[in-house]
């Protein structure tokens, strides 16, 4: 009942003692995630990402994140998958080209982008908000970052490749390019003026981390990439 | 200055190394993530020559009308630069040649490169492509970029390449606009219509894959626009 | 006819060099570059209302185009596939294989390409009336947006549609809502497809419709 090859062949990537088996193919323009669900436990999946399932999965929709998410025009949903008795595996497509990362989390907290979250397990805690947090990190309003924290696996995906910075003293990065970073480092928003053609974002928001941590990178802007497909859009026509 | 490209072809990023007292000239919009002592002083035309005139031919072109230049302050610094468009780079250095370059297709180069813009004249218009292209001449480091993977094609007699697909070619080839196919009927329904022809001897760059390809395959699942 | 498949998952590309006296057919506008001599023809595909069933109903194109070297030298060529993505090469031997819409780049030949009725669960799923049945002797490329990932179905599994890519005949599609009716319209899953039999499937690690999921909201 289950497919042959991909349990033979699959790879196991994790870190001791931890963590639930799965495997990245199509790394990483394509980026494509296999997961193993152990049998009765649950994923938590962003909606719109399954592309294969074994067939005794379950999937339920549930509201996240509350009110916020409704101005973003980002799926509301994510869907929560349970293997059924038997353990199962589900392939996941998030919608961006790229790259997909994982990180096991004990007790360590990191932030993410929004659109950046792929899938997690239940007993990671996701806030939209939290004490202390900065209010338009993003210059889109679309984008907010989301605070990662407890015990388990996450996944997320970057729109290109991911470029993983270790910060010493202090790193300049373009806010459009941010995919998360590690708690412990200090960030200072500011807007370069007057030189707008200067960054990827055409926003010309930087954000400088300074202090010691990881900082993951998207080597692509999704929003010059919709200036770009802006023009190929089917024009609404008149009358 | 030291120049690495990261994840060909797909999603390439170039990671500049500047040791103190070299510069760097790239495509406004380019840069991703900077050490933080770099300086970036932003311009119209490169550090040293120019003028407002050059930068105005520029705008024609096709590039954006500013171009950055980046030292870095003291000691050492990063800079990492990508593109809107998913694609490849390839770093060439020039040995006092001339290469003529594809609008759009210029990303970073060394102080020592010569910029100018070059007009092939009234057989570019017909392409249906903005085919307006930059001179590049001089001793140094370029980096381009593109949408799909860089591959060279080493001409000696004539080839032909789909105008969408031209990164940069030796000023040493002659070319012509021309058909594709056996007639114009067969060339049309090829859905090739105008092509590029070289001929002489020396090096094309092309691109695999063209931006209004894909393009077209989106416009059926995109969100409808007002005109 | 030498093939070799290049520029990795995201931006595939194939380079072909024709002996003197080979063909080899493509999609329209597959071609980036090429030798000067080669001999360019375009015909339709499959007759003209044929033809015209392809374009509206299966997603391919109009007209097909025959690269043929005419002379008396090795004669290069390299094709590609409009939207980025893996190119793959089968050579098939008298077998046969089920593609999406869409998803042909070139064959030599030798190779049938059959137009069938995929039925009506098929154009429920947004994956067109037809597909394209191949069969015969000789080398098929097909390609997709994203990367290509085989997987082995001995028994039954479940792919969301748009991202299946091609099959062999003995798999079975059945179509089903991917959970109960609220799941399905606000999870975003929909429909979905459910593969039985034993045999080889392909899917895409992407597609055209999650791109532009992703793009949409970003539009101003």
């Amino acid at each position: 009942m289950q497919d042959n090859t991909s349990k033979a062949d699959f790879v196991e990537i994790r870190e001791p003692f931890s963590g639930l088996s799965y495997k990245i193919e199509g790394r990483p323009d394509y980026s494509f995630l296999t997961v193993q669900i152990p049998a009765n436990e649950t994923l938590k999946v962003e909606a719109s990402s399954m592309a294969s399932l074994d067939t005794h999965i379950t999937m339920k929709t549930k509201l996240k994140g509350g009110f916020s998410r409704f101005l973003t025009g980002e799926s509301l949903f994510v869907n929560e998958f349970t293997a059924n008795k038997a353990a199962g595996e589900i392939g996941i497509a998030p919608g961006t080209p790229g790259d997909l990362m994982h990180q096991y989390l004990d007790g360590q907290t990191i932030y993410l982008q929004n659109s950046a979250y792929v899938a997690s397990t239940m007993d990671v805690n996701l806030e939209t908000k939290w004490q202390g947090m900065v209010k338009g990190f993003f210059s889109g309003e679309n984008l907010f970052l989301i605070r990662c924290s407890g015990k388990g696996d996450i996944w997320f995906n970057t729109y290109g490749a991911t470029i993983e910075i270790d910060v010493q003293d202090d790193y300049v990065v373009d806010t459009g390019n941010i995919v998360g970073f590690t708690e412990g480092l200090d960030y200072k928003i500011t807007k370069v003026g007057g030189y707008k053609s200067l960054f990827l974002s055409g926003e010309g928001f930087v954000c400088r981390f300074t202090g010691q941590g990881k900082v993951w990178i998207q080597t692509r802007s999704a929003d010059a990439f919709a200036a770009w497909a802006h023009i190929f859009r089917p024009v609404k026509s008149r009358g | 200055m030291n120049v690495e490209l990261l994840h060909r072809p797909g999603n390439t990023a170039a990671k500049i190394t500047l040791q103190a007292g070299e510069n760097c000239t790239t495509e406004s919009g380019a840069m991703i993530a900077m050490s933080g002592h770099m300086n970036i002083t932003t311009s119209t035309h490169k550090k040293g020559s120019g003028s407002i005139f050059k930068a105005a031919k520029r705008l024609l072109v096709g590039e954006s009308f500013f171009l950055n230049h980046f030292d870095p302050a003291g000691k050492a610094g990063e800079l990492w630069l990508g593109t809107d468009l998913a694609g490849d780079m390839i770093l060439l250095d020039l040995d006092n040649e001339n290469l003529v370059v594809q609008s759009g297709s210029f990303l970073a180069c060394e102080d020592s490169i010569e910029m100018d813009m070059g007009w092939q004249g009234f057989k570019s218009i017909l392409s249906g492509e903005s085919m307006f292209w930059l001179n590049l001449k001089g001793k140094g480091k370029i980096v381009l970029s593109s949408f799909g993977a860089i591959y060279p094609i080493d001409v000696d007699g004539e080839y032909i390449v789909d105008t969408g697909h031209i990164v940069a070619f030796n000023e040493t080839l002659d070319f012509s606009i021309t058909k594709a196919g056996k007639s114009w009927w067969h060339s049309f329904l090829g859905g090739e219509s105008l092509v590029c022809k070289f001929h002489g001897k020396g090096t094309v760059w092309c691109q695999s894959h063209n931006p209004k390809s894909f393009g077209r395959a989106l416009t059926s699942s995109l969100r409808v626009r007002r005109a | 006819m030498k093939s070799e498949i290049k520029g990795s998952q995201a931006f595939s590309y194939v380079e072909i060099a024709l002996e003197p006296g080979e063909t080899i057919v493509t999609e329209s506008d597959a071609m980036s570059s090429m030798d000067a001599a080669l001999d360019l023809t375009a015909t339709l595909n499959g007759g003209f209302i044929k033809g015209l069933l392809r374009k509206y109903l299966g997603g391919e194109s109009l007209f097909i185009s025959r690269f043929a070297n005419n002379t008396d030298k090795t004669r290069g060529l390299t094709i590609v596939q409009g939207t980025p993505g893996e190119v793959r090469k089968v050579t098939l031997n008298k077998e046969v294989l089920y593609l999406q819409p869409g998803a042909f780049l070139a064959c030599t030949p030798t190779v049938n390409l059959g137009l069938k009725w995929a039925g009506f669960i098929s154009w429920i799923a947004r994956e067109g009336l037809f597909r394209l049945k191949i069969s015969g002797t000789g080398d098929v490329f097909y390609g997709a947006y994203g990367a290509l990932l085989e997987r082995e179905i001995d028994g039954e599994y479940i792919v969301d549609t748009s991202h299946l890519v091609a099959y062999d005949p003995t798999i079975k599609l059945k179509l089903q809502f991917a959970g109960g009716i609220f799941s399905s319209i606000f999870g975003g899953e929909g429909l979905v497809t459910r593969v039985q039999g034993k045999g080889k499937i392909i899917i895409q690690s992407r597609s055209i419709s999650g791109l532009a999921g992703w793009l949409n909201p970003k539009f101003r």
